[in-house]
């Protein structure tokens, strides 16, 4: 007796055309402003082109990948950056999220407060931070030296030792009320009663963080950990206002390489490189990925042990 | 009901604010996300008037926003007065002028005139792909022109010539490097005027440092491409250039000497502690916080006008070389020439514009407000200099010429400009930094040479005292 294959038909519902018809207009976007522009100077991959002239060169991009010292360099810098940005980052801001999840009056003016470098143009506050970091009237400099915490003023952007702390204090500052949003909406949405039969159990404040706030937060934890993962190696714009890179390329992280490769630099000798540049925007989107994945791939296995 | 009529209305503002915003922006393409340099570049046009009826158009673009005030009256004028039948157009592009010509070329809505100088239209992309029009022949019928620009003398390799074919002809130009000096903060140590030898004149700087006991310093660097400011300029006097013209390849060995000359300010505490941007500093010296400034003949209208200086008496001064002598010629920034764009249906209606703009009366007025120098030697002699302020003290010196322009190369890395100033700062060493340029200039080089995107630049009667005086050649290999 044959069975009867289950064949799987496509039911063309109402339900089914409308959906297609509600996501046309994403798909449509993306098409047009991610995925044409993507192709576009993909193509260019195998050329040499400075935005008005192609040459054709074959593999010597790749070859000038492997060689690129600077390219590998700013690389290496960014998992610097982004280890640092991290790993001051997210316990600062689920820190502050706890303590402001206490009902006491002006919790939420703080919380307006702590949100608002994240509105602030990156490169405006750049560029006020630059006029704190620097290291003769700089305001930082002022301060600590009537403290008397320092000596002689710091060189914050000029010296190689200290504009990582530079550059870290600004991602810091930037990017904390964010991840504070975040991880206030998740304490949020954690059942009072959990709390209640805790204090009824006898935990202080340490044990009730760590036994109950944390485990149940992991879901949102994952969540802001991997964007915050993302998000650091992504960032360029305030190194690029801040120290432009320097000084002598030790701030320099990959997407402000390639920024400087795709648009000139102003004042140079040399044009800009496009065809190369989308090679190695290719290259670092890779490096991203891997990490994303490696990120997954660790957060599953933890998600099995807790 | 009531909360649902604010918030309809609430939406609606939102929504009006955004076409509002969305309307005053142009979309840029060549801008994606970042920061910096994607200011939304919404042309000016000036004069807010329609083109009367039955005169031709002419579609100008600037990119010079300071002398927009006497450029619009001029054009104004022309408009009323001009018997051609012609109606001037001028758009000011203050931002990625060369994207915004290109998209325009592409996009067949290219003007008809542009203004080119200041190596704003670099011709290895205008002119070889056809986007400028010669005009050697309009030149070639215009006595009065010749006359008043000396087109010939003033003809630059890889500048505004191209084997022969002259695209455009500068009416003005920027000085090159000088000494700008606080005259109070050097009489206070004892000093009345800048040293020729540049060792000399560290060692002023060092004096001046020590005596200001960390009140004020000697003199200050802006994170600008400071090399090119004071030490590069030193080296061009001295004989000294990052292009070998007579082999046609990139030498930077040339620059080790001043660049450990250069090292003592900063291994020396000698300049002042922060380079931040060009016009921080500016602002600072005016605050009498370093001694010493170097930068070209823009600085006559900066501290004149947008960041005066009123406490102090200040002077300018030729920039010092390594021995004192002057053994090569000082880079010169030419500037305002205007440039036919192949794309236009009125060529002939273009170099009339072109030649109003470049006519006696149009650039003796300019230059008499002081927008910048004069060029040719026959406007130097009529202009009234009592009027031009600050910028007499910028006058154009003997030894000032324009180097011919050497390939421009697709180059991994950065440019000579850091890692010389790397080199100074004490970041990199001076061998390394020169070994590192030589080679990865020259394989550049090469390879784009043998791509066929480049090609090699060879005088071989380079003399560096003239250096656009020789014979070009350019090579396939």
């Amino acid at each position: 007796m044959g069975m009867k294959q289950n064949k799987k038909r496509v039911h063309f519902t109402k339900d089914s055309a409308a959906t297609a018809l509600m996501l046309t207009p994403s798909v449509l976007f993306l098409a047009v402003c991610s995925i044409y522009p993507f192709i576009w100077i993909f193509r260019y991959v195998c050329y040499d082109y400075n935005g008005f002239m192609a040459t054709y060169t074959g593999t010597r991009n790749f070859m000038r990948m492997m060689n690129d010292k600077a390219f590998w360099g700013s690389v290496i810098h960014t998992f610097e950056y982004a280890l640092y940005k991290l790993v001051f980052i997210i316990p600062l801001a689920l820190v502050i999220a706890v303590l402001l999840n206490a009902k006491m009056r002006g919790s939420n003016v703080l919380r307006g407060i702590y949100f608002m470098p994240t509105i602030i143009s990156t490169s405006i506050s750049g560029m006020i931070f630059s006029f704190i970091f620097a290291t003769k009237n700089g305001i930082l400099n002022g301060v600590l030296m009537s403290l008397n915490l320092i000596q002689s003023p710091v060189k914050w952007l000029t010296g190689m030792d200290w504009v990582m702390v530079a550059v870290t204090i600004m991602a810091v500052w930037g990017g904390f009320g964010n991840y504070m949003l975040y991880f206030t909406t998740g304490i949020n949405s954690i059942a009072e009663d959990v709390y209640e039969s805790a204090k009824i159990d006898g935990a202080n404040t340490t044990q009730t963080f760590f036994r109950i706030t944390l485990p149940m937060l992991s879901p949102v934890l994952k969540v802001v950990l991997m964007l915050a993962i993302t998000g650091a190696f992504k960032d360029y714009e305030a190194i690029m206002v801040l120290s432009k890179g320097g000084p002598g390329n030790r701030s320099m992280v990959m997407f402000l390489y390639i920024y400087n490769l795709i648009f000139g630099t102003p004042n140079s000798t040399t044009q800009a490189q496009i065809g190369y540049g989308a090679l190695l925007s290719v290259m670092a989107a890779f490096i991203v990925g891997i990490v994303t994945a490696i990120y997954m791939f660790v957060s599953r296995k933890l998600d099995d042990v807790v | 009901m009531k909360r649902k009529l604010i918030s309809v209305l609430t939406a609606a503002a939102i929504a009006v604010s955004l076409t509002a915003c969305g309307s005053g922006s142009t979309a840029n393409t060549n801008t994606t996300a970042a920061a910096g340099n994607t200011q939304t570049t919404a042309g000016e046009t000036a004069g807010a008037s329609e083109a009367p009826a039955g005169t031709t158009t002419i579609e100008v673009w600037s990119e010079d926003r300071h002398d927009m005030e006497y450029v619009e009256e001029m054009v104004d004028k022309y408009n009323q007065e001009n018997t051609d039948g012609i109606y001037i157009n001028l758009t000011i592009i203050a931002e990625d002028y060369k994207n915004m010509l290109a998209l325009a070329y592409n996009g067949g809505t290219a003007p008809d005139v542009v203004g080119a100088g200041a190596n704003n239209l670099p011709l290895n992309i205008f002119a070889d792909t056809g986007i400028l029009f010669p005009l050697n022949d309009y030149i070639a019928a215009d006595e009065t022109f010749q006359k008043v620009n000396e087109p010939y003398e003033h003809a630059y390799e890889g500048n505004n010539t191209r084997n022969g074919n002259i695209y455009f002809i500068y009416s003005g130009m920027r000085s090159g490097v000088r000494v700008i000096y606080n005259k109070d903060l050097l009489a206070q140590s004892g000093y009345t005027e800048i040293p020729t030898r540049l060792a000399d004149y560290i060692s002023m700087a060092k004096d001046i440092t020590e005596k200001g006991a960390g009140q004020y310093y000697g003199i200050g660097f802006t994170s600008s491409s400071p090399f090119e400011r004071l030490l590069e300029m030193g080296s061009q006097v001295s004989g000294i250039y990052y292009y070998d013209y007579i082999n046609g390849k990139y030498d930077f060995s040339g620059y080790k000497e001043i660049v450990e000359v250069g090292q003592q300010l900063i291994t020396e505490d000698i300049a002042y502690p922060d380079q931040q941007a060009v016009d921080n500093m500016r602002a600072l010296f005016a605050e009498g916080e370093f001694a010493l400034w170097s930068n070209a003949s823009q600085e006559a209208g900066v501290f004149t006008n947008q960041i005066p200086i009123t406490s102090f008496d200040w002077g300018v001064a030729t920039v010092p070389s390594l021995t004192g002598e002057i053994k090569g010629a000082l880079q010169t920034t030419p500037s305002k020439g205007y440039g036919i764009v192949s794309t236009s249906e009125h060529k002939d209606l273009a170099w009339k514009v072109i030649q109003y703009f470049q006519s006696e009366e149009f650039v003796k007025g300019y230059l008499e407000n002081g927008y910048c120098l004069p060029i040719s030697t026959y406007m130097d002699g009529i202009i009234d200099k009592t009027k031009i302020g600050r910028m007499a003290d910028f006058e154009l010196l003997e030894y000032e010429s324009v180097y011919p322009m050497p390939p421009v190369i697709n180059l991994s890395g950065d440019d000579y400009r850091i890692v010389l100033w790397n080199a100074v700062m004490g970041y990199v060493s001076v061998d390394e930094a020169i070994e590192d340029l030589n080679t990865r200039y020259n394989e550049a080089l090469e390879a784009d040479i043998a791509s066929g995107s480049a090609k090699r630049l060879v005088i071989s009667d380079y003399d560096p005292l003239h250096p656009s005086s020789g014979t070009i050649t350019y090579l396939d290999n």
